[in-house]
């Protein structure tokens, strides 16, 4: 199981295979695995493991 | 004109994005209101909503963007949103805004001041987002930030400048520019917070949740540059009786 922005996921791959599962733009995301920022061009190879902690974040209005 | 964070800018007047009722009114402020400087956040993609499209989309790409950290609650964190920040801007201006406390949203200098001597190691352009600490200013200026920006009021009060005569020392002791941030709710607290000295203003409540947010920006574009005039060329001292403005002699004898 893989926790996703704290939703629970049967998910295995690489980030970059999430990201269109989930179909996400990526473009505009960004993402960290257990804390850590994985770079857009890593998501590609970046297997995911089980229990690992994903966060998928964006940009919105803010002050 | 004036340079900021290896900027030109022509407008002092930066803007928040945050409870803008349309994305679009960025680029209308841009060319009609001449705001230059666009605030930021970042926040965890709710994955079960339609995505829309992120508020960068909406930027000029001629604008400049300043990533904020709020929602941090302890250096690492601001940090790692700044991090975040420019990795998908490209853009290193990073306001930094820590809070513990979500009552008055009042900032933690403590860890503005953690996070901020290890962003401007990182190389980004750093702008704390402070409680008016004339100490902290300087400790702040000392690590070398690009700016300061105290507060004016809580965040979304619309008091306006609560703390003068806390202001005007930092305005007054730290060399780097100055820009009142938070709690401006009119743009007569703008142009008293230029009036001051100040070196910008950042507006967001007071713009966004206007009835027409275009029209507000306008006003206090206005505003900002009256109130820089008037510090650039000098305000007056008050007197305590009237001193009259036509002559005091040769009146007619009725």
């Amino acid at each position: 199981m893989l926790k996703v922005n704290d939703k629970e996921l049967n998910f295995t791959g690489s980030i970059k295979e999430l990201l269109d599962y989930l179909k996400l733009n990526q473009s505009s995301c960004a993402v960290l695995v257990n804390g850590e920022i994985i770079k857009r061009k890593d998501w590609e190879k970046y297997l995911l493991k089980n229990d690992d902690y994903v966060e998928i974040v964006s940009f919105v209005g803010g002050g | 004109m004036f340079t900021i964070g290896g900027k030109t800018l022509k407008s002092r007047l930066f803007v928040g994005t945050g409870k803008l009722p349309d994305y679009t009114l960025i680029s209308k402020m841009y060319y009609e209101a001449k705001v230059e400087v666009f605030t930021v956040a970042v926040r965890r993609i709710g994955l079960n909503t339609k995505h829309e499209k992120s508020v960068l989309e909406f930027i000029p790409k001629e604008a400049v963007i300043m990533v904020n950290t709020s929602g941090a609650t302890n250096y690492k964190e601001a940090i790692k949103i700044a991090q975040i920040g420019r990795e998908l801007t490209s853009s290193d201006w990073v306001k930094v805004e820590i809070e513990k406390d979500t009552k008055y949203l009042f900032p933690d200098n403590y860890e503005t001041l953690k996070a901020c001597e290890i962003l401007v190691k990182e190389g980004f352009k750093v702008f704390p987002y402070i409680y008016p600490d004339l100490t902290i200013a300087k400790e702040l200026e000392q690590i070398g930030v690009t700016a300061v920006m105290p507060l004016a009021a809580p965040i979304g009060t619309n008091k306006g400048i609560g703390c003068e005569v806390l202001l005007k020392p930092i305005i007054a002791e730290v060399e780097i520019p100055v820009i009142i941030d938070a709690g401006i709710g009119r743009p007569s607290h703008a142009a008293q917070a230029m009036e001051l000295g100040a070196d910008a203003v950042l507006i967001n409540t007071a713009i966004a949740t206007a009835k027409d947010p275009l029209v507000m920006a306008l006003a206090f574009s206005k505003a900002v540059e009256a109130g820089r005039l008037a510090y650039e060329i000098g305000l007056l001292k008050e007197y305590e009786y009237a001193q009259a403005s036509s002559p005091l002699d040769d009146f007619i004898k009725g």
